[in-house]
């Protein structure tokens, strides 16, 4: 009896030292333990995963972390009442809040943190209170995310890990588990209606997943780059051309010197969606039934001018430079050198491009002017195109004459050969 | 002053010989004899390619990363570049159309037949070889119409039975168009293929010195029955009437380098989606319409198969069609070899037009 | 009739030897047009190579540090850079974000595309802004006398 109070004494020291110090000094693969031992041969898949998992990769793990750090228990105990009896500490599989305690045991603390991943941050759990997640949680919503339904629990890997649920192109997949499962967003609600489901199905569309897909920029937005990982929530309203701004900054600075930006509700996502993020097309600017201004225009107001202005201005542009394209090739063909005509007419597309940008401003003199320039330049192209022709005609001059020459011979020895006398 | 200049050589290499060909050779004049020009002006085209070939060869730089822009730079660059290029390209396709007009002329005036049978074969081959010419040559500046048309075109050799797959390997120096296949092209166009034509074209030049110009049937018959064929000299009536029919193709290819300047069009790209309008040269199109339009399957072989062979089968014909027809040699004009001369002639004429205007 | 019937008259012998004249002069004048365009053609041209791999964008002294030249590559912009250090370094000029063409700020001493604000740093990241990925480097080397030298870009 007394030898039992004593291993029991001793037990619940050790795993309590071991709670509170959180993790051996040194940064080598823990070995295998005891809570390892009988797991791995538990029948329930359940009971064995985890065992499995956390020894075949798992950053804590790596870092000399075991079962109890999260788990409590005695793992030198040879009997499983014993090695989770309540004395050890043990606390089971944690859920819920508990999940966010465990993790921000070590996660908050800036100073064990530290010693194991200096650059990180450790205000994921004060992000997580300020989620949809956490607030959800807080009022007693078990489905919501914890830390664990993104990372994983057994088997966490690093965020720059390929495999890693979190990594950028990962993500995506990671949030529609349940963001794109309608059973289980039952019930959610977003500006008074059903939550929707199809984010996942839009954001395949857009422009950015096809960056981050398709020419795997990482640096192409995924879902926490505008909502926030451990903060996440819907940008505010107010906050979206922020948001978007983060990267279009260009745009954002223009945008918000228009009138629009007291106008447009919802910003960007007014004319450009906030999920299928399509490319943009000169089309969506002017007043035709496909443009986008007339949704709110109508002829005669000053908008609808101004869209009918900026539209024509960059048509008229693009018709200039694939002009001034086809005339260099022209001459070009022709066997003239235009390689800095080429440059020139590459400047001009450039000024298209800034007046699509100046664009968010809606200030149509603004547009005007950049437009101007690029006009201005692809002029001076089919300047130097028409000098080119004139030069290529000079060759025709010249080719001409010896063409009346070689004629000329063929005249001349028709001649001759009517004099010859015929064969005797 | 020539004739002291002959006077000098004579003493010392004693052109009897050379003298007493030219003074005697002589020409047969009938209402035929202009067809025995067409000889003469593809052989001028084939001097023409010749030259500007080798003018060309001074800044061609025959590699994937390179042969674009060199032709670009001998077009832009280059002083007259563009004419040398220009009268290269129109040229090669006059050479063909002149050699297929040269081609059926003989055909039909049955000057294959005995003892020419010789200069018809080698006839035939040199034509061969100016398509492997033409073959090899376009896809020289790597442009992309030129990369697509040879993949394609290189693609059909591999519907040959048995050998089909070697063949397409051989051909493109690998399993597909890449530098190698230019390199390989190159080596063709510039060496194996010219050392062919010279001697080729020798024993072709030789076998008509030899034996003279052939005369079409009706006037040999009209002969044989007493009839004198007037004849003019070689040198210096028949002679000059040559130079002015090379004048007359000289400024013919001049017109068209002027004002038809020969594409370049956009660099190869061999991942770049396969641009409209592929075609190969127009003396390919009649082929590659026909294989082009035969259904996948006919009675169990594959189309394209049966297209293969069937064209392999009209090139043995035509190759040895003096030995197949020899009824000519007796004065007896085949109608199966007129029939099958026009039919061959409107096929050539009417898919050629039918490739362009379905590409 | 034929010419040979024809007494030789002494209008006969002018109308043949101005023939042969005219003859004569055609042939000198069409090989005139054949040997002219020949000659200027071996002539080596004004630019001895395609600019594929390598163009020299000036000499060196035309170049004053902490500043940045927009040089023909080809058909493309490169951009030649001075470093505040005196060093040259080269890059496509063509920004990988849109395809317009960047130059250089003196004042950040970074490489700046004026399209949508997107920077780079000397050694081409790209480090802020919508460019996905860094500019293509070239190479730079110069070559000739001192003090007289050619700045040389080449792919490398």
């Amino acid at each position: 009896m007394r030898s039992l109070i004593l291993r029991m004494f001793l037990a619940t020291a050790s795993g309590a030292w071991l709670l509170l110090c959180a993790g051996p000094a040194g940064a080598q693969p823990a070995q295998a333990t005891g809570c390892e031992t009988c797991h791995r041969n538990e029948a329930s898949e359940s009971l064995s995963a985890p065992a499995r998992d956390f020894a075949l990769a798992d950053v804590h793990r790596d870092r000399g972390f075991t079962c109890v750090n999260c788990h409590g228990g005695d793992p030198n105990a040879t009997d499983k009442a014993a090695a989770k009896a309540p004395a050890t500490g043990f606390r089971g599989k944690p859920s819920g809040q508990a999940v966010i305690a465990v993790c921000s045991n070590c996660h908050s603390d800036a100073a064990l943190m530290r010693k194991y991943a200096p650059r990180q941050r450790v205000d994921q759990a004060a992000e997580y209170a300020t989620s949809v997640h956490g607030q959800q949680l807080a009022k007693g919503d078990t489905k919501v995310a914890t830390c664990v339904s993104c990372h994983g629990a057994h088997g966490v890997r690093l965020v720059s890990d390929a495999q890693s649920p979190v990594y950028p192109l990962n993500v995506a997949t990671t949030c529609t588990k349940c963001h794109g499962d309608a059973e289980h967003m039952k019930g959610y609600t977003l500006n008074g209606g059903p939550l929707p489901t199809d984010q996942g199905e839009k954001y395949a569309k857009s422009v950015h997943h096809a960056a981050m897909v398709e020419r795997s920029d990482l640096s192409a937005p995924t879902c926490n780059d505008c909502h926030g990982n451990h903060g996440a929530a819907p940008p505010g309203v107010d906050a979206i051309a922020n948001v978007c701004g983060t990267c279009h900054t260009v745009f954002a600075t223009k945008f918000a010197l228009s009138t629009h930006a007291a106008i447009f509700e919802r910003g960007c996502v007014e004319c450009h969606n906030n999920h299928d993020i399509l490319e943009p097309t000169d089309a969506m600017v002017g007043t035709d039934e496909k443009a986008l201004c007339s949704t709110c225009h109508s002829e005669g107001d000053n908008g609808h001018k101004a869209a009918m202005a900026m539209r024509a201005g960059i048509e008229k542009l693009k018709a200039a430079i694939s002009h001034s394209e086809e005339q260099v090739a022209a001459v070009e063909n022709a066997g003239i050198e235009m390689g800095d005509e080429a440059l020139t007419v590459r400047e001009a597309a450039n000024h298209l491009t800034v007046a699509r940008t100046e664009l968010h401003a809606f200030d149509p003199a603004a547009v005007q002017a950049v437009l101007d320039e690029g006009l201005g330049l692809t002029t001076k192209v089919d300047e130097a195109a028409a000098a080119a022709q004139s030069e290529l005609s000079f060759r025709r001059t010249g080719l001409a004459i010896s063409l009346a020459a070689i004629l000329l011979v063929v005249v001349a020895l028709q001649l001759k050969i009517r004099t010859l006398k015929p064969h005797a | 002053m020539t004739q002291q200049l002959i006077a000098w050589l004579d003493e010392r290499l004693d052109l009897t010989a050379i003298r007493h060909f030219v003074e005697e050779k002589s020409v047969p004049v009938h209402r035929h004899s202009v067809w025995y020009y067409m000889g003469g002006i593809t052989l001028f085209l084939v001097g023409v390619q010749v030259a500007t070939g080798i003018l060309l060869l001074l800044y061609y730089r025959p590699s994937a990363g390179e042969a674009y822009e060199s032709v670009k730079f001998i077009v832009s660059q280059v002083e007259f570049g563009w004419l040398i290029r220009n009268l290269h390209s129109w040229s090669a396709n006059l050479l063909i159309f002149m050699a297929f007009v040269h081609l059926f002329s003989t055909l039909f005036l049955r000057s294959y037949r005995r003892p020419r049978e010789l200069t018809w074969v080698t006839g035939v081959l040199l034509l061969f070889i100016m398509m492997g010419f033409g073959f090899s040559g376009y896809l020289l500046p790597w442009n992309e119409l030129a990369f697509f048309a040879t993949k394609v075109g290189t693609g059909i050799a591999g519907a040959v039975p048995f050998v089909g797959d070697f063949l397409v390997r051989f051909l493109r120096g690998g399993d597909e168009v890449t530098g190698a296949t230019l390199t390989r092209f190159y080596g063709l166009h510039v060496a194996i293929l010219p050392a062919m034509t010279t001697v080729v074209l020798g024993m072709h030049l030789l076998f008509i010195q030899r034996q003279g110009m052939s005369v079409p049937p009706s006037v040999e018959a009209r002969e044989k029955a007493g009839a004198k064929t007037p004849q003019i000299p070689f040198f210096p009536h028949y002679v000059l009437h040559d130079v002015m029919w090379w004048y007359v193709a000289l400024a013919v290819l001049a017109a068209l380098a002027l004002f038809l300047p020969w594409e370049l069009g956009t660099k190869a790209d061999a991942f770049a989606p396969v641009p409209a309008g592929i075609r190969p040269e127009w003396y390919f199109l009649a082929m590659f319409q026909v294989l082009k339009l035969l259904p996948a399957h006919i009675l169990g072989i594959e189309g394209e198969v049966l297209g293969v062979l069937g064209f392999g089968l009209a090139a043995l014909v035509l190759l040895f069609l003096p030995f197949l027809d020899r009824g000519a040699a007796e004065g007896r004009s085949s109608k199966l070899v007129t029939i099958g001369g026009i039919l061959a002639l409107a096929y050539m004429v009417v898919f050629t037009i039918y490739g362009y205007l379905a590409a | 009739m034929s010419a040979s019937d024809r007494p030789s008259g002494p209008g006969t012998i002018q109308r043949r030897s101005f023939l042969d004249i005219v003859l004569g002069l055609g042939f000198v004048s069409t090989a005139a047009s054949f040997l002219y365009p020949l000659w200027r053609y071996l002539n080596p041209p004004a630019t001895v190579e395609a600019a594929t791999n390598s163009v020299i964008a000036g000499k060196a002294a035309e170049f004053r540090p902490n500043s940045g030249a927009i040089v023909k590559f080809g058909s493309k912009p490169a951009i030649l850079i001075r470093m505040p250090d005196g060093q040259f370094r080269a890059y496509s000029a063509i920004c990988t974000h849109l395809d317009c063409t960047v130059q250089y700020k003196g004042d950040t001493s970074q490489i700046w595309c004026a399209c949508h604000n997107g920077l780079y740093d000397l050694a081409g990241n790209n480090v802020s802004g919508p460019p996905p990925r860094p500019l293509d480097a070239f190479a730079v080397n110069l070559r000739g006398e001192p003090g007289q030298e050619e700045v040389v870009i080449s792919r490398t």
